[in-house]
């Protein structure tokens, strides 16, 4: 059986002219950064506005990429930087939103609720709806830690931000998305559970 | 912020010390309120490990690719130096220049002691130190600092990238 090739071969092989080898690293990643981007921007189009910046991005810098380093950490980190400066092109005040107006935003969130979505009964669509509650750090983090295989280290990495922050953050992160998991699912979150 | 759901995260991230560990281990196992608590983190974790991540469109990749393809094509900026190298190579500057200034400062004629009534030193530096030699050393101070230059720049433009 072929062995499928490791981030490391893959850009060595693009740096050395095959770059078509780009779109197996493309397709290896492509999910985990649209959800990361998809945690900032809230939306598809947006989101795949960002990730697709992100790869492009990425290729051009792919020649100063320190190979001492995962690649999952170093391309989170442009997508990180680039959700922002997305965010911030679009005027779009992420970090000023209290707790309060989540929750105010969360309360007519589900009042638009429909029966089709408490027909589903789907577990994950519940989670990922929670965590698009979330504030985008907080989803970040979450996606980042159990989705993207990272450290705290790493993700501290990535968010540009120190290993007990992210510790800290994770921490508060998880506390709400419990909440909003009780307060989205009230009796059922035991059958999440 | 020590609360006990902190520690029991901590516990199922399997970021305590030893010490630590038992500690918690003892609470989950004597105290049932602890005992539930952390059954229901343990389940949560086990509910967001398990969340599903979102799909781009199917022509996600070829949209990529078609922007890359106009892209030129990345290289390798610079081969991979050993810093145990650069130091040694700025070591043996940094003496080279200290020697140099030493020497200087002894020929010069201050009223100091005949250190050369002591110090029976019979070391010519005077054929050491030819132009050539003191030109060739100005030399690869200069490629030094135009790679140490290089260096930072390339750093800046890597960050504002």
């Amino acid at each position: 059986m072929k062995q499928e090739l490791t981030d490391l071969e893959l850009i060595q092989n693009v740096l050395t002219g095959n770059t078509g080898m780009y779109a197996l690293l493309v397709k290896r990643h492509q999910r985990f950064v649209f959800t990361l981007a998809l945690r900032f921007a809230k939306n598809r189009e947006d989101a795949e506005e960002i990730a697709q910046d992100c790869f492009v991005k990425a290729y051009k810098a792919l020649g100063s990429f320190k190979q001492t380093a995962k690649f999952s950490t170093w391309l989170y980190t442009i997508t990180y930087t680039t959700a922002m400066t997305f965010l911030r092109k679009k005027r779009l005040d992420t970090s000023s939103i209290s707790d309060e107006e989540t929750f105010l935003q969360l309360e007519n969130h589900t009042s638009a609720f429909n029966a089709n979505v408490y027909e589903q009964q789907n577990s994950h669509a519940f989670l990922n709806l929670a965590i698009n509650e979330l504030l985008p750090d907080d989803a970040a983090i979450i996606t980042l830690f159990y989705k993207g295989e990272q450290s705290l280290e790493e993700i501290g990495e990535a968010l540009n931000m120190e290993p007990n922050t992210i510790k800290v953050k994770l921490h508060r992160a998880r506390q709400r998305l419990k909440e909003k998991l009780q307060y989205l699912l009230k009796d059922e979150v035991k059958e999440l559970l | 912020m020590n609360t006990i759901e902190q520690q029991l995260w901590d516990y199922i991230d399997g970021n305590l010390s030893e010490t630590q560990r038992k500690s918690i281990e003892a609470k989950i196992e004597s105290d049932i309120s602890v005992r539930l608590q952390y059954e229901e983190l343990q389940n949560l974790n086990i509910a967001f490990g398990e969340m599903e991540l979102d799909e781009p469109s199917m022509s996600f990749t070829r949209n990529v690719m078609e922007d890359v393809a106009l892209q030129p094509a990345p290289i390798s900026l610079k081969t991979r130096v050993d810093n145990r190298i650069i130091y040694s190579i700025s070591g043996f500057f940094v003496l080279s220049i200290l020697g140099i200034l030493s020497y200087i400062l002894y020929n010069t004629t201050f009223s100091m002691p005949d250190f050369s009534k002591y110090f029976a030193v019979n070391l010519n530096v005077d054929k050491i130190l030819t132009p050539t030699s003191l030109y060739i050393f100005l030399g690869v101070d200069l490629v030094l600092g135009l790679i140490f230059m290089d260096y930072i720049l390339r750093k800046k433009l890597g960050d504002k990238d």
